[in-house]
């Protein structure tokens, strides 16, 4: 109506981005400071957390490809954290993923099938595994309303014990190793790479993105979940389906995990390895959980914080090997960014 | 500027910007010791806004406050208790798992060391206060079971129990039934006796005329005057609130809309036979076979204390998964089996009775809301089930326009907009199409005068073009103004049907209580 000028403007973007500002530069301090009374050189330390990504192209590459399951276990929280539903599950569906995936192609290794076929037949595969595995935990919300915190969390460890069985148990396990981890897969089933070590698992990520902001915000689909989110009761009273809707949300979010868990099995490892879904310390679906925390769930966010997220993670290990900080002082700064976050909405919201 | 000392309360030049809304623009505000202040104008005035503004949740954007004459400054809830402000808000802001005096006590510094309440001493001086003052509710009870007046006994006490000198009350009558406005009118008299001060927000003219007296109008943001109440009329009042606006009003200060006589069609639209429901709530109260026929060109209305089935009732036809036995018939064909999606699709719509918590999205876009319950309608699906955005905005456009929603657009979250505003809001939504039959529940709840016009005129409309509406009202003056007939529910029970010409408010009265 009147006219914006530019100063408006900025200073709308301003109030818009500053409990993020104000939480980053907090956390940081907080960290700074940690690390300066454990005696390490502060300055350096956040040299290399923050600049290590874009010091050479192995590092990029090296960021990219803890974006690529990352930013998919940060949608498989946000999905139904849209419904004010927690998937702390990505873990556990991530991992049944990856092994179906590396079952399955070891079963498939004898047949010559072309290679795009296996790969697409496999991430499939791992895609709709993960998949169902998280409809357990949204049809034991919907139809027994059991609190899919618990319900994912004991689905994880039951994923965990399945894992180590197929890592352990011939035919699969590898012969002559100490760490549980299975036969290699033929390098013919393996993620083509786009260049030096970065596979196209990172493309299908980023299609990935596209397909959910195209669900989110397209779809009659999307609309309902959106609409759910705002006030489940009005919904409901306006024919959304709460169940369908709460099975839908833990479907895609299983689907993006367990497909995480088929590209880092075809992508990085090209075995089935114990702990593969670790990253930096931790699973990638605690780091999807914080991401989808601080990015407050919005398709469009995600990807953005993800990347961010990549950044620090990467830092996180070269400060762990060239300065010797436990990775465990970046996890902190995570927690207090997701905390600090939290709050700050809360403190600048408008009065 | 001399001091007056009269006044307990002075706002002066408070301006309160909302982004494009200017909702108060230097308003002049003052309220007397002991006296119960009305606070009227129409919906989006900016009433709430200039309390919120007293009781710290808002910040003005200029101005000053006086208490006793004393400049202060308000940064939040505590600084106004301190001060002696209490707020009854409109909606309940009680903690429905406790109890009344864990409610009272929740957050009070008297309340002894954190870990060891003194629920005993605490409990005397409730029940004292509420003795002095006539407000008796049950203490043990898990507020979550009482009815929405006895909960606005409550929050009062806490208020009083807090200490409180002023009491801010924004719309305590809009969910009160039968005899509840004058069970807290005597109270209110009680309380200014004692020396509290009251100021008292309301649509219903008849209650300022009853209730205060001096009265305050808001409009626009602008404060149009304060007059004393035994020098006014209400029509002075309907004027103040209403410039160069025309509204005629009855006797009981509510809109005078005169059906005009329409001739019924020979089937009816809607035939509920021998319907039996399931409760919505947990052991809530369930219909027992319920039956009756709406007629095409008939507005039939639903008589009944709040709670007696009229929910169960209204969500049976658009929900067919709460019927346990009987059925519901439109057009002639059944609803079993079928969907809200379904139904909705036969030319039903509803608009529920809460309008925060059941009629809308609260943080969604107004778009948005429009399209809830015609998400799948043919007209804005294209191809793989995508939604046609351009086509949603258009017809959002066109609503906005043909129901005159103040708005400056239609991707402003719907919780912005005044409570009348919203309700254009969900109207046009449930008229977004021809329908056939429209169930619609306390739909004039916390509207102004011209709101409520506007509510009647619509359901009038619907009727003249021959549809069918089942308009289901707690307060029986509305629902005799516009319906042909009153069906009366009490305990999940039909218990009588009045036609236009046997209305009497004491017979139907006695059957909504069961007599
Ligand atoms: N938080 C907010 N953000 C944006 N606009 C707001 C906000 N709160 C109120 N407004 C706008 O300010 C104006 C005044 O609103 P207010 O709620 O004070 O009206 P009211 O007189 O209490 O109306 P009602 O009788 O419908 O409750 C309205 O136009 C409303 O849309
Ligand atoms: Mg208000």
């Amino acid at each position: 109506m009147n006219n914006a000028t530019s100063t408006d403007k900025l200073k709308q973007l301003w109030l818009l981005t500053r409990p993020y500002v104000f939480a980053l530069g907090l956390a940081f301090l907080f960290t700074g400071i940690m690390l300066g009374l454990l005696g390490f050189n502060v300055w350096e330390a956040f040299k290399a957390l923050i600049t290590t990504s874009f010091s050479s192209k192995f590092q990029i590459v090296e960021t990219f490809k803890k974006f690529t399951p990352l930013v998919l276990t940060t949608f498989a929280f946000a999905i139904p954290f849209q419904i004010k539903f927690f998937n702390i599950g990505s873990t556990g569906q991530m991992i049944m993923g990856g092994t179906i995936a590396t079952m399955l192609g070891l079963g498939m290794s004898s047949f010559r099938v072309p290679s795009a076929l296996a790969i697409i037949l496999i991430l499939t595969a791992a895609a709709l595994t993960g998949a169902f595995y998280a409809l357990i935990a949204g049809a034991l919300k919907a139809y027994h309303n059991i609190n899919p915190i618990i319900s994912t969390i004991m689905l994880n460890f039951v994923a965990m014990q399945f894992t180590n069985f197929v890592a352990t148990t011939p035919p699969w396990q590898a012969p002559l190793t100490g760490h549980p981890m299975s036969k290699e897969l033929p390098k013919w089933m393996l993620l083509p790479r786009l260049f030096s070590e970065l596979h196209i698992g990172f493309l299908i990520a980023l299609g990935m993105v596209a397909f959910v902001y195209f669900i989110m915000k397209k779809t009659v689909i999307g609309y309902e979940i959106e609409s759910v989110g705002h006030n489940q009761r009005a919904a409901e009273i306006h024919g959304i389906n709460i169940k369908k809707t709460t099975l839908v949300t833990f479907f895609l979010g299983g689907l993006l995990a367990g497909l995480a868990g088929g590209i880092e099995v075809l992508g990085v490892h090209g075995r089935l390895v114990e702990g593969f879904a670790v990253t930096s310390g931790a699973e990638y679906g605690t780091f999807g959980t914080l991401t989808a925390l601080i990015s407050g769930a919005e398709p469009l966010a995600v990807p953005a914080v993800a990347f961010l997220m990549s950044i620090l993670l990467n830092g996180a290990d070269s400060l762990q090997r060239r300065l010797m900080v436990p990775v465990e002082l970046v996890f902190l700064t995570q927690a207090l960014i997701v905390i600090l976050v939290v709050t700050m909405r809360e403190r600048f919201r408008k009065r | 500027m001399a001091k007056d000392i009269t006044n307990i309360l002075e706002a002066r030049g408070v301006s309160k910007r909302f982004g494009e809304v200017q909702a108060l623009y230097k308003v002049d505000f003052s309220v007397r010791k002991g006296e119960i202040h009305g606070l009227l104008g129409e919906n989006g005035a900016g009433k709430s806004t200039l309390m919120n503004i007293l009781y710290g949740l808002y910040k003005p954007d200029e101005g000053e406050i006086y208490i006793e004459g004393k400049r202060v400054e308000i940064h939040s809830p505590l600084d106004s208790i301190r001060l002696g402000i209490g707020m009854i808000h409109q909606m309940s802001t009680l903690v429905p798992e406790f109890t009344a005096v864990e409610n009272i006590v929740l957050g009070t510094e008297e309340s002894g060391s954190r870990l060891n309440i003194d629920f005993s001493r605490a409990r005397k001086e409730i029940l004292e206060l509420s003795e002095k003052f006539g407000l008796r509710f049950p203490l043990d009870v898990k507020v979550k079971e009482l009815s929405a007046g006895t909960k606005q006994k409550i929050e009062i006490i806490r208020a009083l129990y807090r200490k409180a000198k002023i009491l801010i009350l924004d719309e305590p009558t809009a969910y009160l039934v039968g005899d509840e406005f004058d069970q807290l009118l005597s109270s209110l008299k009680i309380l200014v006796d004692n020396g509290v001060t009251v100021i008292f927000i309301t649509h219903k003219i008849r209650e300022v005329m009853q209730a205060c007296h001096r009265a305050s109008v808001l409009k626009g943001g602008r404060m149009q005057g304060t007059v004393d109440i035994e020098k006014t009329s209400k029509e002075e009042l309907v004027s103040l609130m209403f410039t160069g606006q025309n509204i005629d009003v009855t006797d009981s200060a509510l809109p005078n809309v005169i059906p005009e006589p329409v001739e019924r069609s020979e089937k009816p639209v809607c035939v509920i036979k021998n319907l039996n429901t399931y409760p919505i709530v947990k052991d809530g109260i369930v219909l027992k076979d319920v039956s009756f026929e709406v007629y095409g060109g008939e507005i039939f209305g639903i008589a009944g204390i709040s709670g007696n089935g009229q929910k169960e009732l209204a969500e049976a036809i658009v929900n067919p998964s709460i019927i346990a036995s009987g059925e519901v018939i439109i057009n002639g064909k059944t609803t079993t089996n079928l969907s809200t999606i379904d139904i909705f699709k036969m030319g039903v719509f509803y608009t529920p009775e809460d309008r925060v918590y059941e009629a809308i999205l609260p943080t969604a876009s107004i778009k948005k809301n429009l399209l809830l319950g015609h998400h799948r309608d043919n007209a804005f699906l294209g191809r793989m089930r995508t939604l046609r955005w351009n086509r949603i905005k258009g017809v959002s456009r066109e609503l906005i326009k043909r129901f005159n929603v103040k708005t400056p657009h239609e991707e402003l979250e719907i919780r912005k907009l005044s409570g009348g505003n919203i309700q254009k809001v969900v109207f046009a939504r449930a008229l977004m199409n021809p329908i056939d039959l429209l169930v619609t529940h306390n739909p004039t709840a916390g509207l102004d005068m011209a709101s409520v016009k506007f509510v009647f005129e619509q359901l009038l409309e619907l009727r003249r073009n021959g549809k069918a509406v089942l308009y289901l009202n707690e307060d029986l003056d509305e629902l005799m103004i516009v319906s042909d007939r009153i069906g009366v529910l009490h305990e999940g029970r039909l218990v009588g049907i009045f036609n236009r010409d046997e209305f009497d408010k004491n017979k139907i009265g006695a059957l909504m209580i069961g007599g």
